[in-house]
Order: structure tokens, then C-alpha cells, then sequence
């Protein structure tokens, strides 16, 4: 029950707290300054995808060498404690 | 993980260092995307303001000097120009690819979309939202030339 309380508080603040917190610090009535578009939101997506391929290669190559290093073909594999003992 | 009881002690380092990478990944993906929406939104003071009516299927500009233009849209170089954009009919969304201008068109809302022309020449406007049987041609030119 706590839990459900707990998570119910955690959805709603967060439903409250982040669009308030938006509201103070998005863009407000001062003037901005002249700038390229193009500059600014390419040069995130191109930030952000080096974030992503990045991501993408360290997950992906941890799964290869996971899938490689602990199948049961492994030379260098031990069978677990359960396996040697038969007993589960 | 797995907890100690089952299979003996064992470092959890590197799930933690896992963890924290990935988090600090998201904070920077979060913080970088923001920052540059709230520099982007930012309209010069001196911008011209430009008000886009979207409407099946073709898009009508009036300058703040009242002139008006139905798809085309004449602009100088240099200057700032904010869009204000809304709708007569459905959801349209107004876009000029060359210069990553993107905005809802929506009927009864005003929204809003700065930029200013780098370069001189003819750039293609459309509308990027589905809005009914002609939307493919729902297109209109932007033409920016330099200043007098």
C-alpha cells in the first residue's frame, strides 16, 4: 500500500513539479540574440547522435561478448554450481 | 545482479559504473536539448512580426506593414522575422526545410517561430502536417533577397 501511495506521489509531483519548472525557465520575454537555426539544431542532433551511436556500440558490444564468452560451447565456460551438482 | 547468498561475494562496480554512465549520458542529453530550444525560442527584439494563416490548401503572410502575399513570401536578408502562425481550417504545419523552420499550424492557437535569412534565393515552403486530400501541394516559395 505504502508503495502505491509512494509511486502515485512520485507521478504526480513529477506531473506538477516538471512543467512548473518549465514554465520558470523556458524561454521568457527578454530578447535573444541573432543566430542560425540551421547552426544550432543540427549541430545538437549531430551532439546527440554521437551520444547515441556511442550508447548503441558499448550495449551492443557488451551483449556480443556476453552471448560469446558465456555459452555453454566455451572452452574456458564452468558449469554453474547448480549444473555441477544437479541440484536446483 | 545477483545477490550474495546465491553465488558467493562478488564486485558490483561495474553495474554501478554502468549505471552512472548512463544517467550522466541522459542529464547531458536533457540539459544540451534544452539549452538549445531556450536559445532558439529566443526572438530578437527587433524581429518583424509575420502573421502565417495556414488553410486548405495554401498559405497566406502579412507583413506588419499590412502587405499581403498567398503563397509566396518575400523576406530580406539578414533581418529577424517572427512567424505567428494559425490555422482557418484543420492542423497544418508550416515549414521551410532549408532553414529548420517547423510550427503547428493550429485553428484558434497562435504559435510562434523565429529565424533569420542567411543566404539569398528561392527556398520551398510546404506544409508538414497531413492535412487533406490537395496537402501534397499545399506549397508556397520563399523568396529572400538582400536588403535596400
Amino acid at each position: 500500500m505504502m508503495k502505491v501511495i509512494f509511486g502515485l506521489a512520485l507521478v504526480l509531483s513529477l506531473l506538477v513539479i516538471l512543467p512548473s519548472i518549465e514554465y520558470v525557465l523556458a524561454a521568457g520575454d527578454e530578447p535573444g540574440e541573432y543566430l542560425d537555426r540551421r547552426v544550432e539544431i543540427w549541430g545538437l542532433f549531430y551532439r546527440l547522435m554521437i551520444v547515441a551511436f556511442t550508447v548503441g556500440t558499448v550495449v551492443s558490444g557488451m551483449i556480443v561478448w556476453l552471448v560469446l564468452r558465456f555459452r555453454e560451447s566455451n572452452p574456458k565456460a564452468k558449469p554453474t554450481e547448480y549444473e555441477a551438482d544437479g541440484k536446483w | 545482479m545477483v545477490s550474495g547468498n546465491m553465488s558467493g561475494h562478488h564486485s558490483t562496480w561495474p553495474e554501478w559504473v554502468y549505471v552512472g554512465v548512463v544517467i550522466a549520458l541522459l542529464c547531458y542529453v536533457g540539459a544540451e536539448a534544452w539549452n538549445i530550444e531556450r536559445i532558439v525560442e529566443h526572438v530578437p527584439a527587433d524581429a518583424e512580426i509575420i502573421k502565417v494563416v495556414g488553410q486548405q490548401w495554401l498559405w497566406t503572410f502579412e507583413h506588419e506593414d499590412g502587405t499581403k502575399e498567398i503563397g509566396e513570401l518575400h523576406l530580406e536578408k539578414g533581418k529577424a522575422y517572427k512567424f505567428e502562425v494559425t490555422s482557418k481550417d484543420v492542423v497544418h504545419s508550416f515549414n521551410i526545410h532549408d532553414f529548420t523552420v517547423l510550427m503547428d499550424a493550429v485553428p484558434g492557437r497562435v504559435n510562434t517561430v523565429w529565424f533569420s535569412p542567411t543566404e539569398t534565393g528561392e527556398f520551398p515552403i510546404q506544409c508538414r502536417e497531413y492535412c487533406g486530400l490537395i496537402h501534397y501541394n499545399m506549397r508556397g516559395t520563399l523568396y529572400v533577397e538582400n536588403g535596400v
